[in-house]
């Protein structure tokens, strides 16, 4: 169509039959040529330094994504077979991100479930390089339908869940506490109902004594062969107790936290307690939880310094904690860079790692044939602060920016229109 | 207090004591050194209305501003945060938004899933108060203000649509017989006075101005603004027309810089000129607001208008899905647009403070006035390399970006993005 175009032109410009044959010659080339490498590829992020943990890669590679998947990663991908080229040297892409503690069961009502106080993932993810949520048990298995419809369904980010033990999920004070709606059987019922969403069990609230809550939850999780993760706000347990009684692949979250309903995971001389270490080893993970008031500096520095590290950067995303220190888990990430962790070990537990907390070998990984969810990152050099949640400042020279996202091949965030075209040069509407 | 005191059966002794003790207080009160809560140290203030844009110490107390002077003393001050380098301004309006989130699978923006709670884009982006544009209409607006603004940080408050479902679907907002100007104003006047600031016109496309007429009609009956989303017409229809003949001084044309010609007429032409007439319109005071939105702005608009000197009075988003994870983003960063198309820092900060204000007639907010709510934004201007995204998805480069370093609502801290309102982890107590 093009070749067309251009030899009608030259004609009525008056160009000699002898040229024409020549251009026309060309052209075909040009056409052949064109044709034989056909432009497969969609985007093709170029001249970034990709980090890809589950397949150790930590270099500068060119990123091929065709028909919503990831084609190729590879250094030096030709651009004359890309539609789309975003030149993103100097920058880090990485598997999209996942958080694995977040309540976006968002509604009309008060409180969590169905509620105000949950938030809508799109409005949080995507400016933070996440693909991936998984919400930490604000449905159960009676409200859980009404969490997929209302939510799960109608998010671009893709949306797992832990399933609460308490039958209608977070509803607040007295109605979590009713033994009689915290069902096991009902519960894996549910989760075997819907295998692609659920990735597992979460207790969270419960202020009695007894055990019979936490053995349901975990009854639940034998079942369906899923973890379980604890929000521990349980505090007649014993935390040695709990540790004890999670499985390998159990999940602890609010690992950094001073709050008065649980035990520290430091003792008094400041020390790491040796329980907390065996449970690590033993395969319990430690997540961070954030919010608006689970993460402190006096407790995440000292474990760092002592090598205790958590396994996911969970950000426990709500109403109360969006606006506070928290405000994503991209923050969260800086925050750990700015206490000495480095880049590729905090990429590593917020992609592949945190998959694996939730047994989807499917995502956090930059694979071909893989949904192509893919993050930008760029750290930015400066003077910042980060604030936990006891309104307390780490003071830091970096900051990770999310440039681009990339969710199922689709551009879905871009900070500085790096992916676009000058305003003048593209034509049509 | 003698009265009352007289009726709780106090004794003429107890009395004259309690007076005498009174007395003794109030000069004590009076010479004291007033304590104030936040004192925001030597930033560029820049305050429109009253004409402040100099270095000045503001001082906050009681969720109120106390004090803006150069050099306020940080002696009885409970929190001193230095903010030199940076802009202190009044909390931004974002006089477009639409705010009325809810479930209702049938809706798309009055209780639905397109709205969005605001409390998440606000802050971030140094806003305090929204306006929500005609997501409700007097059918459904109590369920609105029950749902979403009573359990908003963000102070919201809205234009109430003309149409009594307001933004329910595109075919309920074509029903001219559920266009009712008596209730709109009855909303208004009667009932809700203190958050109903005007009334939307939106998302029309019958083949004339019968709902623009009828909003106008209910201004009319509850003395308040309309703000006019023309919707779509076809053949579209005359906005000379419109701003001429149609609308009051005051009102309000969003979409200024959208550019969709063969829906809706836009103000500059085929040959990269602004019309005449857009520049007659502004002088008769109708007001042109951005409402950016994911559709609405485009650099072939807004870049030769700019160029030519026609520029939106008031700068705003139009939050919803469509528009948040977009070239718009949020209001700090529509301002950088704006600053990168040459306008003063101080210019955009008047057109998203003083004139949102003074369009919905709420002279009590966009300002530092003392006494006025403690509602401040401090910014910072970030220089670098960046691009700015249109509704087309093409971009304009820059070097300037605005950054929100903190937010205060009422005197609250309700955004602090680098803890410059923080002790470090630490630190000593003092």
């Amino acid at each position: 169509m093009h070749a067309n175009h251009f030899v009608t032109k030259n004609r009525i410009k008056g160009i000699g039959p002898n040229i024409t044959t020549s251009l026309l010659l060309v052209c075909f080339l040009l056409f052949v040529t064109a044709a034989g490498q056909s432009q497969e590829i969609d985007i093709l992020l170029k001249g970034g330094h990709v980090i890809d943990p589950k397949n150790n890669i930590d270099s500068q590679m060119d990123v091929g994504i065709a028909n919503g998947k990831i084609l190729r990663v590879a250094a030096e991908i030709p651009v004359n077979s890309a539609k789309k080229v975003v030149d993103v040297r100097g920058m880090y892409v990485t598997p999209g991100l996942i958080d694995i503690h977040t309540h976006v069961f968002v509604g009309s009502n008060s409180g969590f479930a169905d509620g105000f106080s949950s938030v809508s993932p799109d409005d949080f993810t995507f400016k933070a390089g996440i693909t991936t949520v998984i919400d930490a048990g604000t449905s159960g298995w009676r409200n859980f339908p009404v969490f997929k419809k209302q939510v799960i369904d109608r998010s671009q980010t893709r949306v797992l869940a832990f399933l609460n033990i308490a039958g209608s999920g977070m509803t607040g004070f007295p109605s979590e506490e009713d033994i009689n709606d915290m069902d096991s059987r009902m519960t894996s019922l549910v989760i075997q109902q819907y295998p692609d969403i659920i990735v597992g069990v979460k207790i969270g609230h419960y202020r009695g004594s007894e055990w019979t809550p936490f053995d349901r939850a975990l009854e639940a999780g034998r079942i369906t062969n899923l973890p379980l993760i604890v929000e521990c706000h349980l505090p007649l347990l014993p935390l040695e107790e709990i540790l004890v009684r999670m499985r390998p692949g159990d999940i602890y979250t609010h690992s950094f936290c001073t709050a008065s309903d649980r035990t520290c995971l430091l003792d008094e001389q400041g020390r790491v307690r040796p329980y907390i270490l065996d449970a690590q080893k033993r395969g319990i993970r430690f997540d961070v939880g954030h919010g608006g008031g689970m993460f402190h500096f006096n407790v995440a520095i000292p474990a760092l310094k002592q090598g205790f590290l958590p396994d996911s950067f969970g950000s426990d995303l709500h109403r109360f904690s969006m606006n506070s220190g928290m405000k994503n888990m991209l923050d969260i990430m800086s925050k750990f860079l700015n206490m000495g962790m480095n880049l590729k070990d905090i990429i590593f537990r917020a992609t592949w790692n945190s998959a694996r907390s939730v047994k989807r070998d499917d995502l956090g990984h930059l694979s071909e044939g893989t949904e192509a969810d893919v993050a930008v990152l760029s750290i930015r050099k400066g003077s910042f602060g980060f604030i936990d949640t006891g309104g307390n400042k780490l003071e830091g020279d970096r900051k990770l920016e999310a440039e681009l996202t990339i969710r199922a091949g689709k551009i879905v965030w871009d900070q500085n229109g790096i992916s676009a075209q000058n305003w003048l040069k593209k034509s049509g509407d | 207090m003698i009265l009352l005191n007289k009726r709780n059966g106090l004794s003429d002794n107890s009395l004259a004591f309690i007076l005498i003790i009174c007395a003794c207080l109030m000069p004590v009160q009076q010479v004291q050194a007033q304590i104030i809560d936040i004192l925001l140290k030597g930033g560029q203030v820049i305050d429109p209305k009253n004409n402040i844009n100099s270095q000045m110490d503001v001082a906050i107390f009681d969720g109120k501003i106390f004090q803006v002077a150069p050099d306020i003393s940080i002696k009885n001050v409970k929190k001193v945060i230095d903010v030199s380098g940076m802009y202190v301004t009044p909390g931004l309006i974002d006089m477009h938004v639409h705010a009325f989130h809810g479930t209702d699978p049938d809706s798309y923006i009055a209780n639905g899933w397109d709205a969005l709670p605001p409390d998440g884009f606000t802050f971030r982006a140094g806003v305090t108060t929204v306006v929500d544009a005609g997501s409700a209409g007097w059918r459904n607006f109590r369920l609105f203000k029950e749902q979403t603004i009573d359990r908003s940080q963000t102070r919201i408050l809205a234009f109430l649509n003309i149409v009594g479902t307001g933004m329910f679907g595109r075919f309920e907002e074509q029903d001219v017989t559920d266009m009712n100007p008596v209730m709109a104003a009855y909303m208004i006047n009667r009932l809700f006075p203190d958050i109903l600031v005007g009334i939307k016109s939106a998302h029309y496309w019958g083949a004339d101005f019968t709902q623009v007429d009828c909003a106008v009609e209910a201004g009319n009956l509850a003395n308040v603004p309309v703000m006019v989303d023309l919707g779509e017409h076809h053949p579209p229809l005359s906005i000379e027309e419109l701003f001429m003949k149609h609308l009051r001084p005051g009102d309000i044309w969003t979409h200024t810089y959208a550019n969709a010609p063969n829906d809706r007429e836009v103000p500059v032409d085929e040959n990269g000129k602004v019309k005449p007439f857009i520049f007659e319109a502004q002088k008769r005071g109708i007001i042109f607001d951005v409402g950016h939105g994911g559709g609405a702005f485009h650099w072939r608009q807004a870049i030769p208008s700019i160029q030519q000197g026609f520029i939106a009075d008031v700068i705003s988003s139009d939050l919803h899905i469509g528009s948040m994870n977009s070239g718009m983003k949020d209001m700090a960063n529509l301002l950088s647009k704006f600053i990168n198309m040459g306008l003063s820092v101080q210019d955009v900060i008047l057109r998203a403070t003083l004139n949102p204000a003074k369009a919905i007639k709420r002279p009590d907010l966009g300002n530092l006035s003392v006494g006025t709510m403690a509602d401040v934004a401090v910014f910072s201007l970030r220089k670098g390399d960046f691009g700015f995204l249109d509704v087309r998805g093409t971009k304009l480069k820059g070097t300037q970006k605005l950054e929100t370093e903190l937010t205060i609502r009422a005197g609250k801290i309700v955004w602090d993005l680098n803890g410059i309102g923080a002790p470090v982890w630490d630190a000593k107590p003092q």
